[in-house]
């Protein structure tokens, strides 16, 4: 299948929870939904065969924004999808995939520990990647985090 | 008295000081099968993704192409590209060409480099050793192109710095005439050994539906059937030119990823040779701008371990609003909690280093008895003679 066809399908798919679709490059879709609709339009895909889940992404969209988003791309040859959502900065919050795709685990965990956002019901939020005495509450892929504000006070 | 089965939480790792990317696993283990298996990675986990924020896009690139010192230049290539696609910028077919030559001949360093890693696990140290005296020859070809055996910087925004003269040219053949001689040996060794085949034939196996399940991507998906490539899916650089031929197995074993491996090396050879054969004349480079065009792209590329992925965000400025970087080995590495269970203690070596994972020996090792007292030390080795003394 071409790459048009994969990203016609994908879609199709995920008409009912499309906010806004765009393609900013020929071999992508961007598809904007609900933070609501996330599990029904990844098993919609998954169940599809359509792809693989391949990163988690996680975006701060800034104060001014108060929001963060989270970007989960899904590969199918040269074809990507990936769903957008958006979650309040103060209380971000998305639902963990993982009844849908077991091995998501590790994605989220790097999602919760770097932006603090919140996946309800993943089975291990332990931290992966950041060290045992690392404070609580300071996620540092969040902008208003500065390396050397954290070297002076550490 | 009623006696109490005892559940040995075995924690590995996480540092040595010798090699590259510690990790640190815990496996419960009832007798000699594993039960349960955690990880927790980080211990080189550098900020690299926040440090990008605070610099240039030139600067960014020299500080990506360090996440990995062993395929140092598929993230280059991944982020070059990305960025000069944002810039809308068209890079000389010759350049191209020359990152695909660099890029499958890190994957022969990268390949072999694995073999001999492996090698060593199952307590073959004959091989062991023949593998890392072979990839010295593709190590000093890098060497020669690029001035540098890792790191090796070939890639800049926009092209690339070194050219192929025509003496690298005949260095670069007759290397490859040595390795694929070489590789052939390696390939009736690793298939007909028999003390070999008992430490990797039936190991780990991984149908290809569980395979897809636990997201294995690279050669160890490709071992079970996932018939992924990336350079194959979406060609980039000058794979579109020079296709490579996708190499699957079906058994999913550890044999299996040994087969799919060595059988990539036959592949590199030839794709190496055509570029020789036609690399196109022209420029090294094109300008490109300071401030890169606002927008996100996503650029993947095959690295060594498989898919590596990178999505990267521009504001317009001289500097990176976002890059995400998922490497290979963490799809990967999250198998081996899964795989572990239900094998041998003994196994756990080989299992690891199925994956080719970015994290290598761990030189300090505890066995813990969960309730307390008769603690004993284990190194790693320890650990690996265990291996092999079980299966003597």
């Amino acid at each position: 299948m071409s790459v048009e066809n994969d990203l016609n399908t994908a879609a199709n798919l995920l008409h009912v929870w499309t906010q806004e679709a765009t393609t900013p490059e020929p071999e992508r879709l961007d598809v904007r939904i609900d933070v609501a609709d996330l599990l029904a339009a990844v098993k919609t895909l998954h169940d599809a065969h359509w792809g693989y889940l391949s990163a988690i992404t996680g975006l701060d969209l800034g104060a001014e924004a108060g929001e963060l988003e989270v970007l989960y791309h899904f590969c199918e040859g040269a074809a990507v999808v990936t769903l957008r959502v958006r979650t309040p900065r103060t209380d971000p919050s998305v639902p963990s995939l993982y009844p849908i795709i077991p091995m998501v685990t590790v994605y989220e965990r790097e999602l919760i520990e770097m932006f603090g956002v919140e996946v309800t019901d993943t089975p291990d939020p332990s931290r992966l990647f950041l060290p045992d005495d690392w404070p609580e509450g300071v996620y540092p892929l969040r902008k208003d985090f500065d390396i050397a504000d954290a070297a002076r006070e550490a | 008295m009623q006696s109490k089965i005892d559940k040995f939480t075995i924690p590995i790792g996480p540092q040595h000081p010798a090699l590259k990317e510690p990790g640190h696993f815990e496996f419960s283990v009832d007798g000699e099968i594993v039960t349960d298996a955690s990880v927790r990675l980080g211990y080189v986990h550098r900020g690299i993704e926040k440090g990008t924020e605070g610099r240039n896009w030139v600067q960014s690139l020299y500080l990506l192409e360090r996440i990995c010192g062993i395929c140092s230049h598929v993230h280059a290539t991944a982020y070059c590209l990305g960025v000069e696609k944002l810039a809308g910028v068209e890079v000389p077919p010759r350049a191209q060409a020359i990152r695909v030559l660099v890029a499958e001949l890190e994957r022969v360093h990268s390949h072999m480099l694995w073999l001999g890693v492996a090698a060593h696990e199952a307590g073959f140290d004959t091989l062991f050793m023949y593998s890392w005296r072979d990839r010295e020859t593709v190590m000093n070809l890098l060497e020669g192109i690029t001035g540098n055996r890792v790191n090796y910087s070939a890639n800049v925004l926009g092209g690339v710095k070194c050219d192929i003269s025509a003496e690298q040219d005949e260095a670069i053949r007759q290397g490859v005439d040595f390795l694929e001689e070489r590789t052939r040996h390696y390939l009736e060794v690793v298939t007909s050994d028999m003390m070999f085949l008992r430490r990797t034939r039936g190991v780990a196996t991984t149908p290809k539906a569980q395979a897809r399940e636990l997201g294995l991507i690279g050669p160890t998906g490709r071992a079970s059937g996932i018939s992924h490539d990336v350079r194959v899916d979406a060609p980039y650089a000058a794979y579109d030119i020079y296709p490579v031929k996708l190499i699957t197995a079906t058994a999913g074993d550890l044999e299996a990823r040994f087969i799919v491996r060595i059988n990539e090396l036959f592949e590199s050879y030839r794709v190496i040779r055509q570029i020789l054969d036609t690399l196109p004349e022209g420029e090294l480079t094109v300008r490109m701008p300071r401030r890169i065009k606002e927008g996100e792209t996503v650029s993947r590329v095959e690295a060594p371990r498989g898919e590596l992925f990178y999505f990267i965000k521009s504001n317009g400025t001289d500097t990176p609003e976002r890059i995400k970087v998922r490497t290979p080995t963490l799809p990967n590495m999250a198998s081996v909690l899964v795989l572990a269970i239900g094998h041998q203690l003994a196994d756990i070596p080989m299992i690891l280093t199925g994956i080719d994972p970015c994290f290598s020996c761990n030189d300090r090792m505890v066995v813990v008895k969960d309730s307390g007292g008769d603690n004993r030390a284990m190194t790693w080795e320890a650990l690996r003679q265990y291996g092999i003394e079980y299966y003597r």
